[in-house]
């Protein structure tokens, strides 16, 4: 079943690709079944360790395997995958090709988070690039190329020393194989730990993102198809976080020992001050761009502090951001179908002829910015009070984004929104937007009711993390 | 106590209400929206009533998060509030029926009405912290949906919005209580916190510090000296929610939340006095901008902002009970004040400035009763309700320190000064109002006004919550009065028992007859100084007091600005850092060149042998 939910959208994909008269319905249908998958997989899990675990030598003399499997927070990230590229393709008004590549790139992502082996986590990390770019190419703005230019140079050149220290932590380590079980028990240690850690730092930096590294974002979503398709795509991209806490720390946990303190820096710094650039961002995507850099910082604080609080926080902000982030961007994509434009300086007033499309953005806005009892807050909430633990006054620091984010979201949701005496007539939501209003709004309220139903199996993970990395908490 | 499902109830009530109206509110219409709605509350409130009588309730879903449970706890304070938030509550859901009549968003005011108080529910009854937060910043929210109930007008969207941000500096406090209170005991249940606090074994530098963080918060909700600014402003929103929410419930519950968490402010000096401190410069500051206001509601708002000042000086000495008894009086006369000037204000089709208005008396003989009584009761008069709970902080302030007796009494005269001026401009004289002032309120009937009386859909809550204003100060009499204090042993049966020295019999009485001569010589004194032409020296107080003395102006040059301006700048650098890459790129001179290669064409064949090196690779793997 593994196999299928990761192979079947590329496989759709390359069909959608050669034979462009399926159309969405195809795509729908594709995108339906993934999530049924991981739905499924999700129901079946025992709620311990990886299940679905498989492995089959694939160069068995370099010791790669083509090896499998989930565990809590692979299984949430599936499910938040899936369920993304359904409502993207659901709602999101483009090519056909556009379509096929967003497929395709899905099977990259759920690659990302099922790979139990080092050599085949690169691999899908590097290749959910190219449908990325693809997307970038073909369908973005006046100004892609230095988008494009830019986002390759940093994922790839920050990519590089990763390959490097990938190399490090099997050889110097000592394991037998690239096999994620072989690297845990033979973890670097001391200097070898903080260099080889410091290369993994860097491409996973550049993908949380985690301030500075970050720079490439907001050319990336300005120039990328208004639909916000290509965006939710990239938002779910940002599997910094993931990697972190999946090969990072448990393969050189002295290496986040060493660099504890910068990351909680760069983490907390990076999330104010994103959120207060976010304020003067001067059309949506660059507003959302930065929001969500504010966001990652929030989950690297909790992340980086290395006790369970702090890594359930983490992974739980990061499945809900890439749910309420990803929408966010299609929603956006909703508005530019109707005004032509992303700008957030004039004042619009959609409320008065759209009230629908006003309630689903202010639900939205208020996941986003982590109000209580929906999506956001139950992982900021962890992330803080494990971050606290560690370093009270960088939580203070990073929290001090819950203000900012105030400001930026409300801001310009009321130029949007209110102030009606200028109001654009525009449509309200057709059928096709009230489906996905409607799925959108049900995982904003559970994911924020009833965080349990994932806490559940990822608090045995932020355990053992914080085992692994010991002392701090 | 016991553990049922009845509890959760409680809240579900309002919160279905909030969710039918929500989605099909359109259809189900006026008035029986806004009859569903308080019919909800009124729910909530009987089966709160019949849970207390039996003792209390608890109701937890073992857990929610990792380590915190989901709990609820109705115990005789968070009952106390119960009462006051779905009582009140619900005759201002009533009074609203008559009051939103024919305005387009009719149901959707009472569904924003119902969240508030299904939110406020949950804040009352959670007993563990983050539970207590996620009603917080529910009442936020609908405090901010309301405020800017008319959001067409860009006036009311600012006015919400800002508040909401306000709010949330005092949130952050609130999280950083949350982060630091784990990191010392391990738990967010309030009930094991108290366990954990009275046990020992920590440092009270850092419990002094979980108490000032959580002062943050309540200063954030109840809108004290230095976050005062949101209040007046949340005036915008209409004026049932100026009435539920900025005067009887919301902003009081700051010092809940403060009385709550008792077991970690008592006997702290420094915390004492930095409450006592907060609520006096509040108390005079709301007072003295009140004097000053000629917008009818933003000088109930301000008079608001004066009495819980009033309530966090009590909370600061140690009277905690005193502080809850205060917020029950209060809710009654303040909901009543804030009804009759929504009375007055339907009564003249919109019209908000009291220069307008006057001689209200003849036109509305029963509001004008309802004015009456809330004046006295807010101004202390002997005996209505808003005398014995201000003398029992007087009597409480007094054994702190005559020095704050003295201060306190300064700004008792203030509120019966600021009560009586309400009273004189509105209903006094002679009417000297104009053709309504055509403000977006769906009663301007357009031409000539025609004070009006209110239905009596408006006037019954009115009644029932003068009943209240006069008589629920009887529950709380001082102890020289021959006569049960029933609401200090109930309190302080949930709240903890801190022991205090009581003032001699004969101090008391002393105490008690000074601050009832003095409330009724400056009510009488206002009586007659409001209704002269105001001296120059007045006018002079006033044009600062009108500005509330230039707080949102020293606000926007010291923050917000430079807040903006720094988001500007940010802006700009952050464009500068991919420059400052850029610029890296080039200095590593080789790389830099062989990048720059990659623009354009070049990517192509990098991605194409990208593509090319993992397809070989994936054949060689197969094929093997």
């Amino acid at each position: 079943m593994i196999h299928v939910g990761l192979w079947l959208p590329l496989l759709a994909g390359l069909v959608l690709l050669i034979m462009p008269g399926l159309g969405r319905g195809f795509a729908i249908a594709s995108a339906a079944i993934s999530l049924g998958i991981s739905l499924v997989l999700f129901a079946g899990y025992g709620g311990q360790g990886v299940a679905y675990a498989s492995q089959t030598p694939f160069l068995p003399e370099a010791g790669v395997y083509y090896a499998l499997g989930l565990d809590g927070a692979g299984l949430l990230l599936w499910i938040a995958v899936s369920l993304v590229v359904l409502l993207g393709v659901w709602i999101a008004d483009v090519p056909v090709r556009f379509l096929a590549y967003t497929l395709m790139m899905q099977t990259g992502l759920l690659g990302i988070f099922a790979a139990q082996d080092l050599i085949f986590f690169y691999f899908f990390f590097e290749a959910t690039l190219i449908p990325s770019l693809l997307m970038l190419w073909f369908y973005g703005g006046a100004d892609r190329l230095r988008a494009i230019y830019t986002f390759a140079l940093f994922t790839l050149v920050g990519s590089l020393p990763m390959l490097a220290a990938i190399f490090a932590v099997r050889f110097l380590g000592g394991a037998d194989s690239f096999l994620y079980t072989d690297l845990a028990a033979n973890p670097l240690t001391g200097q070898t730990a903080s260099l080889a850690f410091l290369g993994f730092m860097v491409a996973l930096a550049v993908k949380t993102p985690l301030f500075p590294l970050h720079a490439w974002l907001p050319s990336f979503h300005q120039q990328n198809h208004p639909s916000g398709l290509a965006d939710a795509m990239g938002t779910l991209y940002k599997v910094g976080i993931f990697a972190f806490f999946k090969w990072a720390i448990p393969l050189m946990p002295d290496g986040l020992r060493e660099w504890q303190g910068l990351l909680l820096f760069l983490a907390a710094f990076g999330a104010i001050y994103a959120a207060w650039v976010a304020f003067s961002a001067p059309d949506w995507k660059t507003l959302l761009a930065y929001a969500g850099v504010s966001h990652m910082g929030v989950a690297a604080l909790g992340l980086f502090s290395g006790n369970g609080e702090g890594t359930v926080g983490a992974l739980y902000l990061l499945g809900a951001s890439m749910v309420y982030g990803s929408a966010m961007f299609l929603f956006i994509g909703l508005v530019y179908k109707r005004t032509g434009s992303l700008e957030t300086s004039p004042v619009r007033g959609l409320a008065k002829h759209a009230p629908a499309l006003y309630v689903l953005g202010m639900f939205l806005l208020m996941a986003m910015i982590g109000l209580p009892g929906l999506s956001g807050f139950p992982g900021e909430l962890m992330a803080l009070l494990g971050a606290y633990k560690v370093s009270p006054w960088l939580t203070f620091v990073a929290f001090l984004a819950v203000i900012a984010a105030a400001a930026y979201a409300l801001t310009a949701f009321q130029k949007l929104f209110q102030e009606n005496t200028q109001a654009q007539a525009v449509p309200d939501l057709d059928t096709r937007e009230w489906g996905f209003a409607a799925v959108t709004v049900a995982v904003l309220l559970l994911m924020g009711l009833y965080p349990k139903l994932f806490t559940l199996y990822l608090e045995p993970l932020g355990k053992a993390l914080a085992a692994l990395f010991g002392g701090a908490s | 106590m016991q553990e049922t499902l009845f509890l959760p109830l409680i809240i579900a009530l309002p919160l279905l209400g909030f969710v039918i109206l929500g989605l099909s509110g359109k259809r189900i219409g006026e008035p029986a929206a806004g009859w569903l709605a308080s019919l909800l509350v009124l729910g909530s409130f009987l089966l709160g009533l019949v849970l207390l009588l039996q003792g209390g309730a608890r109701w937890t879903l073992a857990e929610w998060l990792p380590g915190i449970p989901f709990s609820l706890n109705l115990d005789n304070l968070s009952g106390v509030m119960l009462m006051v938030v779905a009582g009140v509550g619900f005759l201002i859901h009533v009074w609203a029926i008559g009051y939103m009549h024919g305005d387009p968003g009719y149901s959707r005011f009472f569904s924003y009405f119902n969240l508030f108080i299904a939110a406020m529910l949950v804040l009352i009854l959670g007993d563990s912290l983050p539970v207590v937060f996620i009603g917080w910043e529910g009442v936020g929210l609908a405090s901010y949906l309301l405020i800017g109930f008319w959001y067409q007008e860009r006036v009311n969207a600012d006015s919400a919005r800002k508040a909401f941000i306000v709010n949330r500096i005092g949130d952050l406090g609130f999280l950083l209580a949350m982060g630091l209170l784990w990191s010392m005991f391990g738990t967010l249940s309030i009930s094991e916190l108290v366990e954990k606090v009275e046990a020992g074994g920590y440092s009270f530098t850092t419990l002094t510090l979980a108490g000032f963080f959580l002062l943050i918060g309540a200063i954030g909700k109840s809108a004290q000296v230095p976050l005062t600014v949101w209040l007046p402003d949340a005036m915008a929103g209409p004026t049932p929610v100026s009435a539920l929410i900025h005067a009887a419930t919301m902003v009081t519950a700051g010092v809940y939340l403060l009385v709550r968490h008792a077991f970690i402010l008592h006997g702290d000096g420094f915390l004492a006095g930095l409450i006592v401190t907060v609520g006096l410069l509040t108390a005079f500051y709301g007072a003295l901008c009140s004097l000053g206001q000629w917008d009818i509601k933003r000088i109930v708002a301000y008079t608001t902002l004066s009495q819980l000042g009033f309530m966090f000086v009590a909370v600061g000495v140690g009277a905690y009970w005193v502080a809850i008894f205060h917020i029950v009086t209060h809710a009654f006369f303040k909901a009543l004040m804030f009804m009759t000037s929504g009375s007055v204000i339907h009564a003249l089709g919109g019209e908000q400035d009291v220069r307008q208005m006057g001689g209200m008396r003849k036109y509305l003989p029963a509001t004008h009763l309802h004015g009456l009584v809330a004046t006295f009761a807010s101004g202390g008069l002997v005996p209505l309700a808003g005398f014995w709970s201000k003398d029992a902080i007087l009597a409480y302030s007094f054994e702190f320190g005559p020095w704050l007796w003295v201060l306190m009494l300064g700004a008792s005269v203030l509120a019966a000064l600021y009560s009586i001026r309400w009273y004189v401009l509105v209903f006094w004289g002679e009417y000297r109002g104009r053709s309504p002032s055509g403000r977006t309120n769906a009663h301007a009937p357009g031409g000539k006004a025609h004070p009006h009386e209110s239905p009596a859909v408006m006037l019954w809550p009115n009644h029932i919550l003068m009943g209240g204003a006069l008589g629920v100060g009887f529950m709380g009499l001082p102890y020289v009065i021959d006569y049960k204090n029933f609401i200090e042993p109930y309190l302080t049966k949930a709240i903890g028992d801190f022991p205090h020295e009581k003032l001699p019999v004969v101090t008391e009485w002393v105490l008690i007859i000074i601050s009832a001569v003095v409330a009724i010589a400056a009510l009488w004194w206002g009586f007659r100084f409001f209704q002269q032409q105001m001296p120059a020296w007045y006018e002079r107080f006033q044009t600062a007091a009108l500005q509330g003395f230039y707080a949102d102006a020293v606000y926007n040059a010291l923050l917000v600005n430079p807040a903006k301006g720094l988001a500007e700048l940010l802006f700009v650098g952050d464009k500068g850092l991919l420059t400052g890459f850029a610029g890296l790129g080039s200095l590593m001179g080789g790389l830099g060149g062989l990048l720059a290669k990659l623009e354009t064409g070049a990517l192509r064949f990098y991605l194409a042998g990208l593509l090319l090196a993992l397809v070989l690779l994936l054949g060689w793997g197969v094929l093997r």
